[in-house]
């Protein structure tokens, strides 16, 4: 049968309580905000479909629960990821200092995984105390890129999303190729194996 | 659509359509313009035990001239948007469609199948009642059904291949997409001029190279440079000689095809796409370079006609492919001969139409029909049959003279009677006949058979957007006996705007996956917290909490397995039922039991001190199937009690562990300095207190698992609360106290030396190793062998049985390498400590223990 999409990617959301993750989330999958405050209590997810370089990428895209006494069961949740986005505050210190343990939280439970480092609520710049350069520096040294966004205004979250499915396509496709390559180098190897036995013959 | 149009009752229904949105005019919302709702039927499907409400839609396609039944399932009652619509199954009503009522239908359940191509049938059941009042009933339906299915298979029908279902692809499951894209077509697709070039040319058997002649007269006529090139030819090569020699026909229109690449207009760059041949009939299709990338699906095929309408010296071949938006078919045919097969020639039309078939994805094929440009082209052979004794009135010019011929025109006259090429059609005729002439002149045969001049070779198009520029035959070439023919079109091919496109695709993609988002099963639970409040050791309490599904569909849901212990929940929870499944609207209750008891008190005490939060007993993962998962968070706070608590623990307490909180006794437990307010537990001490003046045979038999009795609470709190009472329970209840105190904690009695204490042979040389227990572990030993001892020796106790159920409670060993003679060693370990041979080696210890024992 035929397949809507050329890739599908498990992308996850993860950061402090209260950052905004769901709201990310939603204005990415329904383009909708509402100020409304839910906390998650659970993992939710919804999926999108992206066109990226011609390839229909369908995301489904996974929001955990932030509070601290859910971190062991949200843990779990990283399994299989491809991709994942770690939401601070940027009119909440507290939520960007976090950020270290959640690199650390993804460190122990993925391998090899895209990041993506995001400020959420970048609209008001009164309540702004994460200033964008510290946390470009911490982004910098971490290698990660850093978005700095709004949910509320509709504001970088889209390109966001999108930059880490990049990130995500760009890895796969390298690592396809590279394996590739590993074939059509055990193949090679194999015929000159096969030339030397004739030779020792 | 003609043989739709007589169909009753057809567009009235949804040409009634009023400001309010009928269901029906929703399930309309679902299909194209040419595409219209003759009908919807009430049905539900049954799977599992759950209803699915559904509705079957009877429509009828314009562009395809058929019918079909869609079957949608409703994703939210009562019905608002077509969104809420999902397209289960399609069934097309062709030869194969089945309706069949079923007789096991019970007054209750009345059921029928549906059932199309190779598919099992598909089960429906339907209410008496109506909900709609726009729904038929069931009689009403199947008269339809039937009434359509008659219409449209009475009607004279050549072949099924007549029937078009393609339509149909596009509410397939696997196009839900790509109907969307198709229903918003207007608003990304533009129009492009293209120049088509067709030509066709009977070449007589003679070899290109024979012809040292241009050929640009017939390729390269007209102002602007085509786009396409489709040029046919016909007798390419002598038949027989062919059949002899494959290669050497290969090698002819290998050579034609280069003389025609070199004779195509200048002002542009050509390439060949492909070139199909069937024996000496050869199409070949030339586009210009920079359009070959806009070209794709390029099929081929050819269908033989001609002796035993297989050798393919008469027949058809054909290119298809798609350019842009469009797609185009390209025939080059050459059909029966002489002036008396007309119906030959019909024959041969018809069998190149219906059998010519060009491979899709998958099992999909394409018909000459299903292309939106086609071009018919060759040598068709059709005759002027003038009456005989016609007459010319008197000199007459060119068109005249073509005028008056075209009217005995075979192929004018059958396409009149359709009984050819129905749907195409021709330009007019401005050229002289082009067939059949002295080679190398421009005279009409003088030859033996004296012929008479006819429009064999000609040119016809069907589809829209096409408009034809020229239409000639060429004089000027005469290596044939046939003449030339080129026609020239201005096609306008439907073309996708990219930037519009990818705008359209992005929006389709998104209410696409939002459909898909909001169908994804929910269930909601009225409390994410359950609440136990005070939990007591050896005291269940339950709680109760509801889960609703209020989302329109089934929702299967269970308790998530944790990596981390194995099973949904901590060992002290007990949830019921772990899945379950919840139909639409409805709700169920899930139970919650708590139990602290000797199975699971070890397990909560080592989490209480390892936890953040120790008020949370579990999280529970409510996973609902396909979709979110939500976290119920058990809380209650654990009272503490002397059972499970280490002996050194009990040893730090200075008043009764009834008093303490949970915090202090966290405290306590994660103690570990060797300082201790009372050498041995008061708990131990007054329970071996009040078993010392017990009678009778206490120890009978030991099992951790088995349930405590009545009396056991009353126990518990009298040891919480170093009560002065008299002892609450009876001595049975006293004697399981003791072994459950020794048995809980986490670490055994002896565990530190079970392995050297198990390896000892004698008494002093296990009493070596008792010496090196910590302070409260050692008095207990001490003052409990020294207890059993008096009671063996009272004759209350049974030596033996003793020392099977304290040495196994004792020496219990979490390091499970229990040798085959453990149990015996045990007992014989023990036997050593509680048989009276030398008094003064147990009692002679420094213990406080002994002394107290006589209280």
């Amino acid at each position: 049968m035929a397949r809507h999409f050329d890739h599908m990617f498990k992308l996850l959301i993860i950061g402090d309580s209260g950052v905004g993750k769901s709201s990310l989330l939603i204005r990415f999958s329904d383009d909708t905000f509402s100020g409304s405050y839910i906390t998650t209590i659970g993992v939710d997810f919804k999926i999108r479909t992206v066109e990226i370089n011609g390839l229909r990428v369908k995301l489904q895209i996974w929001d955990t629960a932030g509070q601290e006494r859910f971190r062991t069961i949200t843990s779990t949740y990283y399994r299989g990821t491809h991709g994942v986005i770690i939401v601070y505050d940027v009119t909440n210190g507290d939520s960007f200092a976090n950020v270290r343990r959640w690199l650390e939280e993804i460190q122990n439970n993925c391998d090899v995984v895209n990041k993506v480092l995001v400020g959420n609520k970048n609209d008001d710049p009164d309540r702004k105390v994460v200033i964008t350069e510290d946390a470009q520096r911490f982004a910098r040294q971490m290698d990660i890129e850093l978005f700095e966004t709004s949910a509320k205004d509709n504001i970088n979250v889209e390109d966001m999303f999108l930059s880490i499915t990049r990130q995500v396509l760009d890895h796969k496709l390298r690592t396809a190729s590279d394996e590739q390559q590993k074939d059509r180098i055990i193949i090679k190897q194999n015929k000159n194996k096969g030339k030397s036995n004739k030779c020792c013959s | 659509m003609e043989r739709g149009s007589n169909y009753p009752n057809g567009a009235d229904a949804s040409a009634a359509a009023v400001p309010v949105k009928t269901t029906l005019s929703i399930v309309q919302e679902r299909f194209k313009a040419d595409e219209t709702v003759h009908l919807i039927f009430e049905a539900y499907q049954i799977k599992g035990q759950e209803h699915i409400e559904g509705l079957l839609a009877l429509v009828s396609s314009a562009s395809g001239g058929t019918y079909a039944i869609i079957s949608f399932s409703v994703l939210r009652t009562p019905l608002t948007a077509s969104n809420d619509l999902k397209i289960n199954k399609v069934f097309p009503i062709n030869a194969s469609f089945k309706l069949t009522t079923d007789s096991k239908a019970s007054k209750t359940e009345q059921q029928f199948d549906l059932c199309t191509d190779d598919d099992r049938p598909t089960k429906y059941y339907y209410y008496s009642m109506r909900t709609d009042p726009l729904a038929v009933d069931f009689n009403e339906f199947c008269a339809k059904v039937n009434t359509c299915k008659k219409t449209m298979w009475d009607a004279e029908l050549p072949s099924e291949a007549a029937l078009n279902f393609r339509w149909l692809d596009d509410y397939r499951e696997i196009g839900e997409v790509k109907h969307e894209l198709k229903k918003r077509e207007s608003e990304y697709i533009i129009y492009k001029d293209v120049i088509v070039y067709c030509a066709t040319w009977n070449v007589n058997n003679k070899p290109c190279w024979d012809n040292k002649n241009t050929l640009r007269p017939w390729l390269a006529s007209g102002k602007r440079a085509p786009d396409i090139y489709a040029i046919g030819l016909q007798e390419l090569e002598n038949t027989a000689r062919a059949m002899l020699n494959g290669n050497q026909m290969q090698m002819f229109a290998t050579q034609w095809v280069r003389k025609m690449l070199e004779n195509l207009h200048d002002d542009m760059e050509y390439e060949e796409l492909q070139s199909v041949r069937l024996s000496g009939i050869m199409l070949t299709i030339f586009v210009r370079k920079n359009l070959r990338q806009h070209i794709v699906r390029c099929r081929v095929n050819s269908v033989a006609r001609g002796v035993f309408n297989t050798l393919g010296n008469k027949g058809g071949v054909a290119v298809s492919f798609q350019l842009n938006e469009a797609s185009m078919c390209f025939v080059n045919s050459h059909l029966a001969a002489h002036m008396g097969n007309v119906a030959e020639r019909n024959e041969d039309y018809k069998a190149i139409d219906d059998y010519m078939r060009f491979e899709e994805n998958g099992p999909q094929v394409r018909t000459i029909n299903d292309h939106d440009h086609i071009f018919w082209l060759g040598d068709l052979n059709y005759r002027i049959q003038e009456p005989n004794g016609q007459q010319r009135p008197g000199p007459m010019s060119d068109a005249q003279t073509f005028e008056l011929m075209l009217q005995y025109d075979q192929l004018r006259t059958e396409m009149s009677y359709e009984r050819c090429f129905k749907g195409y059609t021709e330009g007019e005729i401005k050229f002289a006949p082009t067939y059949k002439y002295d080679v190398g002149t421009d005279t009409y045969d003088t030859g033996e058979k004296q012929r008479a001049p006819a429009y064999c070779d000609r040119v016809l198009w069907k589809g829209k957007l096409i408009e034809q520029l020229e239409y000639n035959g060429v004089m000027e070439i005469r290596e044939s006996d046939h003449k030339p023919v080129y026609a020239i079109f201005r096609v306008k091919i439907k073309t996708r705007d990219d930037d519009k496109y990818r705008k359209v695709l992005a929006e389709v993609l998104k209410a696409v996956d939002k459909r898909e988002n909001d169908s994804q099963p929910q269930i909601t639970t009225d409390r994410l917290n359950i609440e136990f409040g005070v939990v007591r050791f050896n005291e269940p309490a339950i709680r109760d909490f509801n889960v609703s599904n209020d989302c329109p569909q089934q929702v299967d849901f269970k308790f998530k397995v944790k990596d981390s212990h194995n099973d949904i929940c901590e060992k002290w929870l007990h949830v019921d039922p772990r899945a379950d499944s919840l139909m639409i609207d409805s709700a169920r209750s899930i139970r919650v039991r708590a139990l602290i008891d000797a199975n699971s008190v070890t397990g909560l005490l080592k989490m209480i001190c390892t936890a953040v939060d120790k008020c949370v007993l579990d999280i529970l993962i409510l996973h609902v199937r396909s979709g979110r998962d939500i976290f119920i968070t058990v809380t209650g706070e654990y009272q503490p009690s002397c059972f499970g608590l280490s002996m050194e623990t009990l040893c730090r307490t200075e008043r009764p562990i009834g008093e303490y909180t949970l915090d202090e006794v966290k405290q306590l437990m994660l103690d570990v300095t060797p300082v201790y307010r009372v050498p041995m537990p008061r708990e131990y001490f007054l329970l071996i207190d009040y078993l010392h003046n017990q009678r009778g045979q206490l120890f009978q038999s030991y099992d951790r698992r088995q349930p405590l009795s009545s009396q056991f609470n009353a126990v518990r709190d009298w040891l919480d609360s170093w009560s002065n009472d008299p002892f609450p329970g009876t001595p049975q209840t006293a004697a399981e106290a003791l072994l459950l105190l020794l048995d809980l904690p986490e670490q055994a009695l002896l565990e530190p030396f079970v392995d050297d204490l198990l390896a000892s042979r004698s008494k002093a040389d296990a009493e070596r190793y008792i010496d090196l227990l910590s302070d409260p572990k050692r008095n207990v030993f001490k003052h409990l062998c020294l207890f059993l001892c008096e009671g063996v020796e009272r004759g209350d106790y049974d030596a033996n049985n003793v020392a099977t159920i304290f040495g196994r409670i004792l020496l219990r060993s979490s390091k499970c390498n229990v040798t085959i003679d453990y149990h015996s060693r045990c007992n014989e370990f023990m036997q050593r400590f509680i048989r009276i041979e030398n008094p003064d080696t147990v009692s002679g210890g420094n213990g406080h223990g002994g002394a107290s024992l006589q209280t």
